[in-house]
């Protein structure tokens, strides 16, 4: 008896340090209210020169076929790890994905991955949005080989793993040892139960119970989901995407997808697995009253004859303020998780490889390029004073001057064609994008990018022009004036090259 | 505990003394009573539809020998992947080491990749399991999972665009949450009364194993391709599955050849 009992607490012991040693608590520990993370630290332990590998890799668009798109592309830190304000992401050549990207934070309690959990392991995700065309339109093999004979990356391998060696294994955990840090466990609700010294307001206590009574039988405890698959009576689903049925073909799980996390709601618009609803009134809305009745529909949402969940517009009201508390912003504002972190920035492509010897002669033409110069330059004050309406409106008029270009000889139309259509969808989403400066920005520097390859291309500026870039805050910028601060932070040094006429 | 240790020392000097020896599989792939081609020969289903073939391949595992009195020699789980390609004549002809010295009557295999490996970290995936390397069509990174049986072609019949046909048959069961079907299959293939003899290393036998591609369209079900020109993760891949598990058959032993390299050349390896 009391020797098994010893034996028991020896093996116990075992497992306890292992689990202890492998995860030092600077880069991973668990919060003290969430349950024992699922992801398999023995065999991918994680270093601190492992998750700044990681960290490079997921921010470094090498990893795509055109290099112009990298995992921080479709997973911004500010938006939750999620893409801002896209119903759908984008890719490379700008094709659409068939989902809402999601957010990326706590995967190591994630036993599935993908809307439809196709995905088992952490460790195989990537290889998904590599090697689908939509997305990174990229062989695996093809990114090791390119990694290989890069300057700066078999010395991260070599400080992560030991050696040179660059190999599906390591790139893929490295991958994940950065993804498994993105802990998001600082919210008020966190604080609260943790009892570190925030108490709930009356609205906020009432809410939580709503939440526990209405919410949480599917979104439950501490990381707000039973990782489960579901239908929650969505309208409209079409075979465009069945959902969970289509990685197992089981009919009853047609139109099921993963219930996701409710943390960080405020950053993560829009919601659900096409991004239909940009707020949470309309979530709300949802449940209350638009639930739709179908042979998926989730019997959790079609109880004692009453469709969805009833709502009356105090208690959503009260809902929406418990759902606050889950916003972590620590967590989406804390350096450690931004590319400006990295200890060695990512080399950035050189912009001038892409520079064309060429000349516009058609007069009309180039009146047009330098009214896209001076609509750009609105765009870039408007943008900095916070205008986001009118840089929108600025954006429409860009439009609508690209509509109007045309270039006719044959070696140069292609080129133009290119950066034009480029152009034309950066100046899309500054208009769409007009309620936030956030996502503008987002779409300034590839704006700014595509921009100048035309013009230093064509060498079509009436006036001088001046093209900064600041490495640290990956921003680029025209301007006409020679030393423009635009809106970068933390710069400590802006290149600056002089286009003169 | 002194038990414990005896019987481990007595275990480790047994293999110690136990001499091994070599043999090699050859897959011979074939449509029916043909030869497979890849591109040029056009074949007949059983349901008639004219085909081509582009591309046949296919992985086998967890390799076991079965002995003349019905016990079985399991090959090490790691060393026992492989994966056959039509288009690479070296993946054709495999070799196993190791084998305990004896007699043996017949060979079994997984058709594809167990449920364990499918669900194994990412570690244990290295040679012909590298998803970014040899396995690369032959992984589904979506629905995490490997390809079992991969075939594809042109027929005249087929619905699909420019008259292509892709049977890509995988699933393994699933995990957790996850449930799907479960496509693997075993083969037997009993040696027709001749007998393995594993020596040792000098003389390697070679076994010749008739691999008849025609069997994904043939069998219980006879597939019609119009109907179905690409199969992949629905349920008609299950009917598909059921077809293959037979393509194997015993096509030869060859006792004479003395070493690897010359039954390579023999064999028009190389
Ligand atoms: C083009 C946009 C895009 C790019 C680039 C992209 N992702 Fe995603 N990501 C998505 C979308 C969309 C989903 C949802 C996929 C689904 O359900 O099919 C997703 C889902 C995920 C998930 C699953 C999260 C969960 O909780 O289940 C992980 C992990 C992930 N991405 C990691 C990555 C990594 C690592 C990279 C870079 C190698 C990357 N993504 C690149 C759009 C993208
Ligand atoms: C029957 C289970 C179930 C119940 C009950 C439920 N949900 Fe959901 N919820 C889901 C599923 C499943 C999804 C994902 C659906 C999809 O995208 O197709 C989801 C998605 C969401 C989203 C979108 C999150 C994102 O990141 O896109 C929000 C917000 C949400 N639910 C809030 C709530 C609230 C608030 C309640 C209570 C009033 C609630 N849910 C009750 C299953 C449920």
């Amino acid at each position: 008896m009391r020797k098994e009992t010893k034996i028991f607490l020896l093996l116990s012991g075992v497992a306890f340090l292992s689990f202890k040693s492998i995860t030092g608590p600077e880069l991973f520990s668990v919060p003290t209210n969430f349950p024992r993370p699922t992801y398999h630290f023995d065999s991918n332990p994680l270093s601190r020169a492992g998750v700044e590998l990681g960290k490079t890799l997921f921010y470094d668009s090498i990893i795509s076929s055109d290099n112009t798109v990298s995992c921080g592309s479709c997973h911004q830190q500010s938006a939750g790890f999620t893409q801002h304000g896209h119903v759908l992401s984008h890719g490379v050549n700008d094709q659409l994905t068939k989902r809402n990207s999601m957010p990326l934070f706590n995967l190591a309690w994630s036993g599935s991955f993908g809307w439809d959990g196709g995905v088992h392991d952490l460790d195989f995700f990537a290889v998904s949005p590599i090697t689908n065309p939509v997305e990174m339109n990229e062989s695996l093999a093809n990114v090791l080989e390119k990694l290989r004979s890069s300057p700066q990356y078999p010395a991260l391998f070599k400080s992560a793993f030991g050696t040179e060696e660059i190999n599906t294994e390591r790139f893929l955990k490295a991958l994940s040892q950065f993804m498994l840090t993105m802990v998001s466990a600082n919210s008020r609700y966190d604080h609260y139960m943790r009892y570190e010294g925030i108490e709930f307001t009356k609205t906020e206590l009432e809410g939580m119970e709503l939440f526990k009574k209405k919410c949480a039988s599917c979104h439950s405890g501490e990381l707000f989901t039973d990782f489960s698959f579901r239908n929650n009576g969505l309208t409209h689903l079409t075979e465009n995407d069945f959902g969970q049925f289509e990685v197992n073909q089981n009919e009853n799980d047609k139109f099921k997808f993963k219930v996701p996390s409710l943390r960080n709601l405020s950053y993560t618009a829009p919601y659900m697995h096409d991004g239909r609803f940009t707020t949470l009134e309309e979530v709300l809305e949802h449940y209350d009253s638009k639930v739709e009745k179908t042979d998926f529909l989730d019997k959790a949402l079609n109880k004692d004859g009453r469709l969805g969940i009833a709502l009356t517009p105090d208690e959503k009201q009260k809902i929406m303020v418990f759902l606050k508390t889950l916003d972590d912003e620590d967590f989406v504002k804390n350096p450690i998780f931004s590319e400006g972190s990295l200890l060695n920035p990512i080399l950035a492509k050189n912009i001038n490889d892409d520079l064309m010897n060429f000349k516009i002669t058609d007069k009309t033409q180039r009146e047009l390029l330098n009214q896209c110069v001076e609509s750009y330059l609105k765009i870039k004050s408007a943008i900095q004073a916070n205008k986001s309406k009118v840089a929108g409106n600025e954006a429409k008029k860009l439009m609508k001057v690209l509509a109007k270009m045309n270039i006719q000889e044959v070696s140069q139309k292609e080129f133009f064609r290119k950066y034009q259509d480029k152009l034309f969808f950066d100046a899309e989403h500054i208009f769409e994008g007009e309620q936030s400066t956030d996502h503008q920005l987002d779409h300034f520097k590839d704006l700014s990018d595509h921009l100048y390859i035309l013009i230093a291309s064509f060498k079509a500026y009436e006036q001088t022009l001046y093209f900064n870039q600041c490495q640290e805050s990956a921003m680029d910028w025209l301007s006409d004036i020679p030393t423009d601060l635009f809106v970068v932070k933390n710069c400590k040094e802006i290149q600056t090259k002089i286009l003169t006429k | 505990m002194k038990k414990i240790i005896f019987i481990l020392l007595c275990a480790v000097s047994l293999a110690n003394a136990q001499k091994t020896g070599s043999i090699s599989i050859h897959f011979d792939h074939v449509i029916g009573n043909e030869p497979l081609v890849l591109n040029d020969k056009k074949y007949k289903n059983a349901d008639g539809d004219e085909f081509k073939v582009s591309l046949f391949q296919y992985f086998i595992s967890n390799i076991r020998l079965i002995r003349k009195d019905g016990s079985t020699y399991v090959m090490p789980q790691d060393q026992s992947y492989f994966l056959i390609r039509e288009s690479n004549k070296g993946s054709k002809t495999i070799t196993l080491a190791n084998i305990p010295k004896g007699k043996f009557t017949a060979i079994s295999f997984l058709i594809g990749i167990d449920s364990a490996r499918n669900a194994s970290e990412i570690g244990q995936r290295k040679g012909c399991l590298d998803v970014a390397g040899e396995a690369k069509d032959m992984y589904w990174a979506w629905n995490s999972g490997y390809i079992f049986v991969k075939m594809e072609g042109t027929s005249i019949q087929s619905t699909a665009k420019n008259n292509i046909f892709m049977y890509h048959i995988g699933l393994f069961g699933g995990i957790g949450n996850k449930k799907t079907l479960n496509n693997i299959r075993y083969a037997t293939i009993d040696f027709g009364g001749e007998t393995l003899r594993v020596k040792d290393n000098k003389f390697v036998p070679v076994i010749t194993i008739k691999t008849d591609a025609s069997r994904l369209l043939n069998g219980d079900t006879n597939v019609e391709i119009a109907k179905n020109p690409t199969v992949m993760g629905g349920p008609f891949s299950a009917k598909i599955a059921e077809n293959y598990k037979t393509m194997f058959s015993f096509a030869g032993l060859d006792k004479l050849t003395t070493d690897i390299d010359k039954n390579r050349k023999a064999l028009g390896m190389n």
